[in-house]
């Protein structure tokens, strides 16, 4: 009887049991219905005008919006003009770009802007101030901190070479006027190469470095914080500090309004760090603060230039 | 349903199991099936999701770059990149922060209506949205293209289902696959174990038809594996188990197992080897169970038929007893209702007993008795008393006497029912009737001889007195007349001293002479006395005489007294013309003498018959018989140690022996005397003569 009752119960339950498995194996989303075959030509979309602003690219384009974007709005703000950041790949399209006046408001290292002042008429409005507090900057020379071969800088001769570009400042040509300097010239390394671009190369320097491929780096200082989070620099040593230059420098192009270029210069010069919101931006720049500046600030750019140009038409430049 | 769950149970156990076992497996299978189905599917497509979600990333990650760069060629190259180094991408698109639509996978054109097909999510950094296009199903991701929270445009991925669908569902097939595989083999198992099980209890099952059929020496449970005193060392060949190939050693009362936990040092007998070898699951314990149970049924079943076959013996007998007492037994419940009644008493009511029992004497009786008896009963049954009494009731052969006893039947202290017995007393009753008369007769006797004894002394002077006076008188003249006074006087008294003699003779009064006795010799006197007288009257005697009959003890006289007046009661009879037949015959065996006196005489009537031998009874005019003669001679037969008796019209048997043609049929009367050869009793078996006379 007990077997009757509960083999009744049981087919009284079945139909459940088999509805709940039914429903729990159907049970899903409903689908939102799109029409495939209606299809459109789209053209690539033109951008309103604005003013141009451009980060020399020696970081990648997102540390370079990182760093900038929110100075750029900042500018937008005070100047109530449309200032859109724009990004070439390379210095040389940095250069060019300037020359083409696609670039309006050029942040650039003082040997990009020689170039770009003594050949496409930029000039310079503004420089910035480092965190250090100094209006100057420095290339630094890297090894891993256990390279068996590399106690001092004479002890890179021979050595594989890694540097940011070769238009790079801190990256590339003060650490070669360094060497210079110190009797050794670029014909004394076994090998120098230049971080792959666009984008991104001060880090990929460092990189090459602590992954072991190249003996000796070269970036501009300041890199090792940006590459904190990416590489454990207890493995990285600082072999040697290039002499100080001119720091980054703002210019306009040639022929930008005036008025536009002082709205910005002046923008550029309230921005104040004891103001809590300017401090953000400047932090998030990298920037201590902007003063401003004339083409004259970086003669002894146009030297360390001359000297690195005697040693190209010598050939014992790359 | 309840037809459903009546189909079930008519199906064999066998069937049951296996269905019961495939049922729940396919069910669990089912429900597994499903549910690991339900939920792999789930993980494919969640898989499925989260791969959109990280080429989307990946991909939102990687267009950064070019969408700053605004480099559109790069743009191109990376969707497409993903369109085709990854499988089951239909479609890639960037747009930027104005959804416009930077790249894109397709060719011929863009499906504008998958721009606002999706949209992000408020939190999630991808969210996914299920499409369904003319072709398939397609999870859209869309994934921001961020920096530091600034939103640069959009990353969109169709991710085809098809594929995942496709492995889902083959997936499930390899699912339900297994399942019914698994079903199919556990079939196959539950198959085989309700095989074991059921071919078990089919043994069981015909067993116990055996034992239904009545055949209780079954053999359900296997076969010993070896005999248990060659397994353990056993000398004791009293064992009830030595010898028994059946059944296991731990069933049998008695056996050495039983003490083997005691005495091998605290074993239990799941030590025991011989236990170890037999036993079995519950299946075979049940069967085990059911061959002790058995063999102990038989033993009690034995025990039983032979208590039935005494108790049935016994009721054959108190049946016997009951029908075979001519009593009218019958038991009645306390509702009195007849439950057994004996066959005297289904003769009494001419009823079957199959007629009487379970019905009430207000179906059997009249109403009056029946009610009668009710109230009777119910007295009986109330007060617990029995009931003791004679009635007298008409019957077919006149009225009859019953002695009623009517006993409460107990059980425990609980009066339950009423017993009946009626004892037919008509013939004790006639019994006592005749004692009466006969002590009567007897006190009378003894009155009339005490009289007789009186009367007898101044009767023989009265006569002396006479007979001197007539001496006196004969020498006397003219005395003539007074003579004639004298003798009437003498006469009269010597009538008066034959009625003395008699009285004194029937009151057994008279001294008796016992001596040898030729019987023919005695019979041939007094015949040769009343002959002539006869004779005149044209009455003749004709004789019949046994010449082999030996002297008798008895007394001469007195015998001859009796054929005297049997032979005067039969010539008083006849009157004249007739004849007087007087016959002796020795007793085959010996022991007696049978003397029969038959006449032509018109006989004694049935009313009569019974009293001819009381004193005084005559059916003789006055002054020709005394009523004595018949009387007296059945004190002298008495006295004698004989019988005898009267048989009246002469039995045609006695016609019918010897020459007795001379007796019409239907008259006369036949005096039958026995007289034993010795003084001693007679024997209690009749004569053959005396047989063929009252046969």
């Amino acid at each position: 009887m007990l077997l009757v009752n509960s083999g009744s119960r049981f087919f009284k339950a079945l139909p459940l049991i088999l509805l709940l498995l039914l429903v729990s194996a159907c049970s899903e989303e409903k689908p939102k219905y799109v029409n495939m075959q209606h299809r459109v030509e789209l053209a690539v979309p033109t951008p309103p005008p604005a003013i141009t602003y451009a980060y020399l690219p020696q970081y990648s384009h997102t540390v370079s919006f990182r760093r900038h974007d929110p100075l750029i709005r900042y500018l937008r703000r005070e100047t109530g003009l449309n200032i859109r950041q724009v990004f070439p790949n390379t210095f040389d399209e940095h250069l060019k770009m300037v020359e083409q006046g696609k670039i309006d408001i050029s942040f650039s290292n003082p040997l990009v802007y020689v170039r770009m002042a003594d050949n496409h008429g930029a000039e310079a409005f503004a420089r910035i101030v480092e965190p250090g507090g100094k209006a100057m900057f420095r290339g630094q020379i890297i090894t891993r901190s256990d390279h068996p071969e590399i106690s001092s800088i004479q002890d890179c001769r021979g050595k594989k070479w890694i540097a940011v570009d070769r238009d790079s400042a801190g990256g590339f040509l003060f650490d070669l006027g360094y060497f210079m300097d110190q009797g050794l010239q670029a014909t004394d390394f076994s090998e120098i190469s230049f971080a792959p671009g666009p984008g991104g190369k001060q880090e990929k320097v460092v990189l090459a470095v602590h992954a072991g491929k190249y003996d000796i780096g070269s970036i501009r200082e300041g890199t090792l914080d940006v590459v904190r989070d990416k590489v454990d620099l207890s493995q990285i040593r600082v072999l040697a500090h290039t002499p100080w230059y001119p720091s980054w420098v703002y210019a306009a192009r040639r022929n930008l309004d005036p008025k536009t270029r002082g709205l910005i210069a002046a923008a550029l010069k309230r921005l104040d760090p004891s103001v809590p919101e300017h401090r953000v931006i400047l932090a998030q720049a990298g920037i201590e603060r902007i003063i401003p500046s004339t083409n004259t600030d970086f003669d002894s750019i146009r030297d360390l230039v001359n000297k690195i140009s005697r040693g190209r038409h010598d050939k014992t430049l790359p | 349903m309840t037809r459903l769950s009546l189909n079930l149970s008519h199906l064999r156990f066998r069937t049951k199991i296996s269905l019961g076992i495939t049922a729940l497996l396919v069910l669990f299978g089912l429900f597994l099936g499903t549910m690991i189905s339900t939920i792999a599917a789930e993980s494919l497509r969640q898989e499925s999701r989260k791969r959109g979600v990280a080429i989307t990333r990946n991909l939102s990650y990687r267009a950064a770059e070019p969408l700053l760069a605004m480099d559109f060629l790069r743009l191109k190259n990376l969707v497409d990149d993903i369109r085709n180094r990854s499988e089951n991408v239909n479609y890639v698109f960037l747009t930027d922060d104005q959804n416009n639509v930077l790249a894109h996978t397709f060719s011929g054109g863009f499906p504008i209506g998958l721009l606002k097909a999706n949209t992000l999510g408020s939190n999630r950094p991808v969210h996914i949205e299920l499409l369904r296009t003319d072709d398939e199903l397609v999870y859209d991701c869309i994934s921001p293209i961020a920096i530091d929270g600034r939103i640069l445009g959009t990353v969109r991925l169709g991710l085809s289902r098809a594929s995942v669908d496709k492995t889902i569902g083959k997936l499930f097939f390899t699912t339900f696959a297994l399942t019914s595989g698994a079903v199919a083999i556990a079939f196959l198992l539950a198959s085989w174990f309700a095989r074991t099980v059921t071919r078990r209890i089919k043994i069981l099952k015909d067993s116990a038809e055996e034992v239904i059929r009545g055949n209780l020496d079954i053999q359900t449970a296997p076969v010993l594996h070896g005999k248990c005193y060659e397994s353990v060392p056993c000398n004791l060949p009293s064992c009830p188990a030595r010898g028994d190939n059946r059944r296991r050693c731990w069933h049998l009362a008695g056996s050495f197992s039983r003490d083997f936990q005691n005495t091998e040092n605290g074993q239990s007998c799941l030590d025991c080897p011989v236990y170890r070898a037999n036993r079995g699951d519950e299946i075979q314990d049940l069967s085990e169970a059911f061959d002790f149970m058995a063999v102990t049924l038989k033993g009690y079943i034995e025990d039983i038929r032979e208590a039935e076959r005494l108790r049935s013996k016994q009721e054959q007998l108190l049946r016997t007893i009951l029908n075979v007492t001519p009593d009218l037994v019958s038991l009645q419940d306390k509702d009195l209702v007849y439950r057994a009644v004996n066959k005297a008493f289904c003769g009494y009511f001419n009823r079957s007993e199959e007629e009487i029992l379970g019905k009430t004497d207000f179906e059997l009786l009249s109403a009056q008795q029946a009610d009668h008896n009710f109230h009777e009963d119910q007295q009986i049954l109330k007060t617990q008393n029995h009931l003791s009494k004679e009635i007298r009731v008409p019957g077919r052969q006149g009225m009859r006497w019953f002695h009623i006893l009517k006993v409460p039947v107990y059980d425990g202290e609980k009066v339950e029912g009423l017993l009946l017995t009626a004892r037919d007393i008509t013939v004790i009753k006639q019994y006592q009737e005749q004692l009466i008369h006969s002590q009567k007769m007897e006190d009378l006797g003894r009155l009339a001889g005490g009289v007789a004894h009186e009367v007898n002394t101044p009767l023989g002077i009265i006569l002396g007195y006479a007979q001197l006076i007539l001496e006196d008188l004969e020498e006397e003249e003219h005395a003539d007349q007074l003579m004639e006074d004298i003798r009437i006087i003498e006469r009269q008294a010597k009538i008066c001293r034959k009625i003395v003699s008699d009285l004194l003779g029937f009151s057994r009064s008279t001294e008796s002479t016992m001596r040898e006795v030729d019987l023919n010799e005695s019979i041939v006197e007094v015949i040769s006395l009343v002959g002539h007288t006869f004779g005149l009257n044209r009455v003749r005697i004709v004789q019949d005489l046994d010449l082999d009959i030996p002297p008798i003890e008895g007394d001469r006289e007195r015998l001859k007294q009796v054929w005297m007046n049997l032979l005067n009661n039969a010539f008083d009879a006849i009157g004249e013309d007739g004849y007087i037949i007087i016959q002796t015959k020795l007793c085959s065996h010996r022991r007696r003498v049978v003397i029969t006196i038959a006449d032509t005489g018109p006989g004694i009537s049935t009313r009569d018959m019974n009293k001819i031998f009381d004193p005084f009874f005559t059916t003789k005019s006055v002054g020709k018989g005394t009523g004595l003669g018949l009387s007296v001679s059945f004190g002298i037969i008495k006295d004698h140690n004989g019988r005898i008796s009267a048989f009246s019209p002469v039995p045609p048997e006695f016609l019918k022996r010897g020459d007795h043609s001379l007796i019409a049929q239907g008259t006369g009367t036949v005096f039958l005397i026995e007289l034993p050869l010795w003084q001693e009793e007679l024997p209690e078996d009749m004569c053959e003569a005396t047989l063929d006379l009252i046969t």
